[in-house]
């Protein structure tokens, strides 16, 4: 089967840039955006976790450790049958978050930039054994396909190509936040290609060498041993030890944290991919072991390793080359992809903390130079770690240096997802602890006979010869010392606030609750000025627009709230830029809060909603139950009928209801975080006056509200947290609109007013009716006894005086309401007709002085009311317009119906009343005419009459300049039939 | 919430019984594809669950 080692060598490049050509098609849009973000593609993407163990490795394991070869394939299969309770939350976080590894998921959980340092250092070193083994399964397959080259020529050459696809296609974001759908799309391309090839090649062992699934049962009949010799190795004990090893490494490995949660380009994939990546990898397990019964019934010479690629051979070059694709896959995606992960946790969490890019520099380009230099050195040591040591180990061997190392994580993992006690110190000790174990008394002790240290073996009760052997074990001791260590150290220390909160918002059950601390920055002007000196202005300017966007604010945002989230997202996005150490040291050193205690500081309550909001659907049982509760109460807050404003002791608004947004026409989403210092002006002062004040009521405050004053109650009260103890956490305001109430208080008096005078004018009619009467008959009878001259003229004055006296008690009596039409008897009245009518009525009055009325009233516009006290409206209105008016200007009658309504305008170019009269006008004897020219009892009168007719009058002056006057009357219309029929209602 | 902690502990429960399966699955004789069996319902499982809820609103 020997192939030219150039042939083999072309074959990895052309496969190589056949990936980077989907690659390409993927970043250039050619591909469809459904297809690309389709959950298959993740599923195969996650297929990236076959390396080249899988193809190879898993093989050879069967041979050597039977079914335990399982617990690969069966520990990722558990944590995605697991995925709702162990994926998605750590796909939450590194989402919202935008952590792209687990160290970032570390270091933000911790809030402890030893931590991911440390996280960092313990991948990288467990990482190499690795991807030493790829480096090996490539250029042992390809020497043993060969038969004539040299492995570490081949690797050499391999590593260099890898290194060039990495470069190009994993490394051409900066940031986190851009995903790299061409790598995604050219992974899952590679396992699908994997899974075919690999399936082919146990279709070959069982048609090739048993004719089918019943020769084999056959020859399984006939070699019992074979089966035995799957099922032995169960008994040894290092089964617990495997799964557990795997499932966690399914989690922690760096290119399954890549792919799972840094490349996922659609969360919900994640669902499809709880029981399509444990059918994948079914498919592949099965294949396994009839490989492993094939090769074995064809006496294959290869090592157990490399079983697959010695079986297809024996079937042609063809059956040869799908092996070899299958475990050239297998071990390119799992390297690119690890190599892209480890170099972007060595950047932030290892590079960036000691060297950082100066302000000047393009900050993007930077990292992304960094990154790819980075690429570079870890390919490069992973190839000096195969040629130094790992070729003269097993694949088996090299894996399981890695798998056990990922267990050390499994506490810091618990502590992220479930425990929010564990704190930094406990983690560090316990990842210190652990891994020292995993390196004294499994890797050294491997890599060189003279590191193996006897005495401390011994001392912790290990005797044996090679510690590979017993890697169970260690693995087991050394996780559990990690995990006891963590345990006891962070129930024996305290964390930070800043760490506790972090803890809140990792763990699975609880919920973060931020407090509202005040900023030092108060506009978003502020916030670049202060990151220009760590990042430049255009990197500042950048990532502040992109944070706005992101939020939806806009640049003039001031609201303390929305500035809070400004900093929480700037956070976020630096820590998908630099990492979330540098990205949290950054924004807390040049964005940081105002210094205050605890007990000034208030939980942000908007805030915490906001997530309750968003966590609905996750809640279940009494949690479930009293969010409901609290949703209701909140409803009924929001649309209670008064005005409710909320506000934190720190004066911060934290609510703000519908009737609220109703009267001061500004929205609860724009006043939401905001302070009442930031209201407009006719709000600001009464609202601030009214908090700051002592008062708890103000009964009657005047508010001009677009244009028209409103008369508001407010009302508030304190309110006290019991929690934490007995503390102020801020008031809430009541705002009563009680504008209609005082209008219609106004008006009862105002009638109660005009009652007295009646009934005061009614008495007063009556007693001076009597003696004027008696006074007039007396003078009557000497005018006509009198002969003289004088005294006729005297008497004819005494009449006048008296008919004058009478005209005025006359006035009087119509005032008090005598004679008033019950409403019901009201008929319907023509306007025009009326103001006709009236216009005559004057004009056959000789005493008066004639005046130019323009009746401009519309034909057959009807109220409904009494006929002749609407005619006294007019003849009352039209003099008083025509004694105000020059000689040469008329006095303009004009209607319009609205509403319902008949609206009646009689204007004159008099004058015009005195604004000081304006407020009194229709009080009883306030008249602007000189003294013995007017009652002042005509408007009352009109007032009143209009009253009674369910409508209203208003006076307007001036209307031209300084001059003119124009009152208007409403009056309720009559409806067309009705006032056909004459019936009014 | 609470279901997860009943399933955490479920998990627990069985890893530390797997002994039991393990002892089942050993008997197998001719019947080498047992756990195969058994994975595959689990993915049943796993496919109804995803199906019929909402996965913590991913």
């Amino acid at each position: 089967m020997d192939f030219n080692f150039y042939f083999l060598l072309a074959l990895a490049a052309g496969y190589l840039f056949f990936l980077f050509l989907v690659a390409w098609i993927t970043d250039r849009g050619w591909l469809p955006a459904r297809l690309v973000r389709h959950p298959v593609v993740y599923v195969f993407s996650l297929g990236v976790y076959c390396s080249a163990w899988a193809i190879y490795g898993s093989v050879g394991y069967a041979y050597q450790y039977g079914y335990n070869y399982l617990a690969y394939f069966l520990g990722i299969s558990g944590v995605f049958l697991l995925a709702p309770i162990l994926l998605a939350p750590i796909l939450r976080l590194t989402t919202t978050y935008q952590l792209g590894s687990l160290a970032d998921l570390f270091a933000f959980r911790y809030r402890s930039r030893a931590a991911g340092a440390l996280t960092t250092l313990i991948m990288l070193v467990s990482m190499l054994p690795l991807l030493a083994m790829q480096i090996k399964a490539v250029s042992e397959s390809v020497v043993i396909m060969s038969g004539d080259s040299q492995p570490l020529d081949v690797a050499i050459w391999f590593c260099m190509l890898l290194t060039l696809f990495a470069i190009l296609f994993g490394a051409r974001h900066a940031t986190a936040r851009e995903k790299h759908e061409g790598l995604v799309v050219a992974m899952a391309t590679e396992s699908l290609i994997k899974l075919v090839a690999f399936v082919g090649v146990a279709l070959i062992g069982l048609f090739g060498v048993f004719d089918g699934p019943s020769g084999l049962n056959e020859w399984l009949d006939q070699h019992p041993e074979m089966l035995a010799r799957l099922y032995f190795p169960l008994q040894d004990g290092t089964w617990h030890s495997l799964i557990l090893a795997f499932f966690v490494s399914a989690v922690v490995m760096p290119h399954m944290f890549h792919m799972a949660f840094a490349e996922n380009l659609n969360p919900r994939a994640l669902v499809t991919a709880s029981w399509a990546v444990p059918t994948m990898l079914l498919v592949m397990a099965i294949c396994v072991p009839v490989i492993l019964w094939a090769a074995m019934a064809k006496d294959v010479a290869t090592p157990a390793d490399y079983f697959a690629l010695g079986l297809s051979s024996r079937f042609g070059g063809q059956g040869a080359l799908l092996a070899y694709i299958a475990g050239l896959a297998g071990a390119t995606g799992m390297l690119i992809v690890a190599t892209l992960a480890l170099s972007g946790m060595t950047l932030h969490h290892l590079v960036l903390p000691l060297r950082r890019p100066e302000p000047g520099e393009d900050l993007y380009r930077w990292l992304l130079w960094a990154r790819r230099i980075l690429i570079v050195a870890i390919i490069g040591l992973a190839y000096l770690f195969y040629s130094w040591v790992g070729h003269r180990h097993s694949l088996t061997t090299l894996g399981v240096m890695s798998f056990v190392a990922t267990l050390q994580f499994v506490p810091g993992l618990v502590g992220t997802l479930f425990w929010p006690g564990g704190n930094r110190r406990g983690v560090l000790a316990g990842l210190v602890i652990g891994s020292s174990l995993w390196l004294l008394l499994l890797v050294l002790p491997a890599l060189s006979p003279v590191w193996h240290w006897t005495a401390l073996s011994e001392f912790l009760g290990l005797r044996f010869a090679s510690p590979v052997d017993q890697w169970h074990t260690i693995a087991l001791m050394s996780v559990g010392a990690n995990g006891a260590v963590f345990a006891v150290i962070s129930l024996l220390t305290t964390a930070s606030s800043a760490e506790q909160n972090a803890a809140q918002t990792c763990a699975v059950d609880s919920l973060r609750r931020p407090y509202r601390w005040k900023l030092e920055s108060s506009n978003v002007d502020d916030f670049i000025g202060s990151l220009t000196a760590p990042l430049g202005p255009v990197t500042a300017e950048r990532e502040i627009e992109l944070a706005l966007r992101d939020l939806g604010l806009s640049r003039n945002e001031t609201r303390p709230y929305a500035l809070r989230r400004l900093r929480d997202q700037l956070e976020t996005n630096l820590s998908g830029l630099l990492g979330p150490s540098v990205a949290h040291q950054l924004v807390d050193d040049h964005l940081p809060y105002k210094a205050q205690g605890d007990e000034e500081s208030n939980e942000d309550i908007q805030f915490i909603e906001s997530r309750l909001e968003q966590y609905r659907s996750r809640l279940s049982g009494l949690a479930a139950e009293l969010d409901s509760l609290r949703r209701f109460h909140r409803q009924t807050l929001l649309e209670l009928p008064m005005g409710v404003v909320s506000l934190g002791a720190d004066g911060e608004i934290i609510g703000w209801n519908l009737a609220m947004e109703k009267l001061t026409g500004i929205s609860g989403q724009r006043m939401t975080g905001s302070r009442l210092a930031n209201l407009p002006s006719n709000w600001r002062e009464p609202l601030l006056r009214f908090a700051t004040g002592p008062v708890q009521h103000m009964p009657q405050q005047e508010i001009a509200i677009r244009g028209v004053n409103r008369w508001l109650s407010l009302h508030k009260s304190r309110v006290h947290e019991s929690i934490h103890g007995e503390r102020d956490a801020g008031q809430v305001i009541v705002v009563e609109d009680i504008t209609e109430i005082r209008a219609l208080e106004l008006r009862a008096a105002h009638n109660e007013r005009l009652a007295s005078i009646g009934r005061l004018a009614a008495g007063v009619a009556h007693e001076i009716g009597n003696p004027v009467t008696a006074i007039a008959c007396l003078t009557q009878n000497m005018a006509l006894g009198a002969t003289d001259e004088e005294l006729q003229q005297g008497t004819e004055q005494i009449l006048e005086q008296t008919r004058r006296i009478s005209r005025i008690v006359e006035s009087l009596v119509t005032f008090s309401h005598s004679g008033q039409l019950p409403q019901q008897h009201h008929l319907p009245v023509d306007i025009h007709d009326s103001a006709a009518e009236a216009i005559a009525l004057l004009a056959m009055d000789p005493d008066r002085r004639q005046q130019r009325f323009v009746n401009d009233c519309t034909t057959g516009l009807k109220v409904s009311g009494d006929p002749q006290r609407l005619l006294q409206v007019f003849v009352n209105l039209f003099a008083n317009a025509a004694d105000a008016s020059p000689d040469n200007q008329p006095v303009r009658i004009t209607t319009k119906a609205q509403d319902g309504h008949v609206e009646v305008n009689i204007e004159d170019h008099g004058h015009g009343i005195p604004a000081a009269l304006l407020d009194t006008l229709f009080e009883p004897f306030v008249t602007s005419k000189p003294p013995g020219r007017g009652t002042g009892l005509g408007l009352a009168l009109v007032y009143s009459i209009i009253e009674d007719h369910s409508g209203s009058i208003r006076a307007e002056s001036p209307i031209e300049g300084d001059h003119g006057t124009r009152f208007v009357i409403r009056l309720p219309a009559v409806a067309a039939d009705t006032a056909s029929n004459g019936i009014t209602a | 919430m609470y279901t997860d902690r009943l399933l955490i502990i479920f998990i627990l429960g069985t890893y530390l019984l797997s002994p039991a399966i393990i002892e089942w699955w050993s008997d197998g004789g001719r019947a080498w594809f047992r756990p195969f069996l058994v994975w595959m319902l689990l993915i049943g499982l796993s496919y109804w669950i995803g199906r019929s809820r909402d996965f913590d609103g991913l």
